[in-house]
């Protein structure tokens, strides 16, 4: 699978674009969290265990935050290449 | 000064090293700001109360829990993610 002829110039965007990318995925994480947290677990903490509905609960938030997440990119990557089309045919 | 590679991989260790410092450190801050904000509302006197030490420590130990937990299911779901696009490249790959 290598690809012979990579310059070093398309190497290191490559390697930015990963960096970047897994810096995206840390955000997403802390982010998710923080809403699973607040939707999930009341301030009364007068226990240090989760609750049985607290982990079904963070369970199907993560679930859901990633299906949320996954279809706003798709709608997202749909709407930025209609606009794209609009604008080549705009230009042309 | 040239510097060897050796210089270089400590420096990108040390950077590494620093990161998850500093993250460590945010999530430090940030968990005693959420658990003051959530376990302590009564200023009528100086001392920490028990029930709100107790309370405190409750918030960060379910916390860490509740990470854990979520980090778990984070790491399925990325693995079934992972399968997936790689069935969708081998797949387009073939046709």
């Amino acid at each position: 699978m290598a690809m012979p002829q990579i310059s070093p110039a398309d190497q290191a965007k490559l390697q930015l674009m990963q960096e970047m990318e897994i810096e995206m995925m840390s955000d997403l994480y802390n982010r998710m969290t923080n809403a699973c947290h607040k939707k999930c677990i009341p301030p009364r903490y007068v226990e240090s265990e989760l609750g049985k509905g607290e982990m079904v609960c963070i369970d199907r938030c993560v679930a859901k935050y990633l299906d949320i997440h996954e279809r706003i990119g798709k709608k997202l990557t749909a709407m930025s290449m209609q606009d794209e089309d609009l604008m080549k045919k705009m230009s042309s | 000064m040239v510097k060897s590679p050796e210089t270089v991989a400590l420096n990108e260790l040390d950077k590494d090293q620093m990161k998850t410092f500093s993250d460590f450190l945010m999530s430090y801050n940030k968990l005693s700001e959420m658990c003051f904000t959530d376990c302590v509302r009564d200023f009528t006197s100086r001392d920490v109360k028990e029930s709100e030490d107790k309370c405190s420590l409750n918030c960060m130990e379910k916390y860490l829990k509740m990470n854990q937990r979520v980090s778990q299911r984070f790491q399925e779901f990325q693995m079934i993610a992972n399968e997936n696009a790689l069935a969708m490249a081998q797949k387009t790959g073939k046709l």
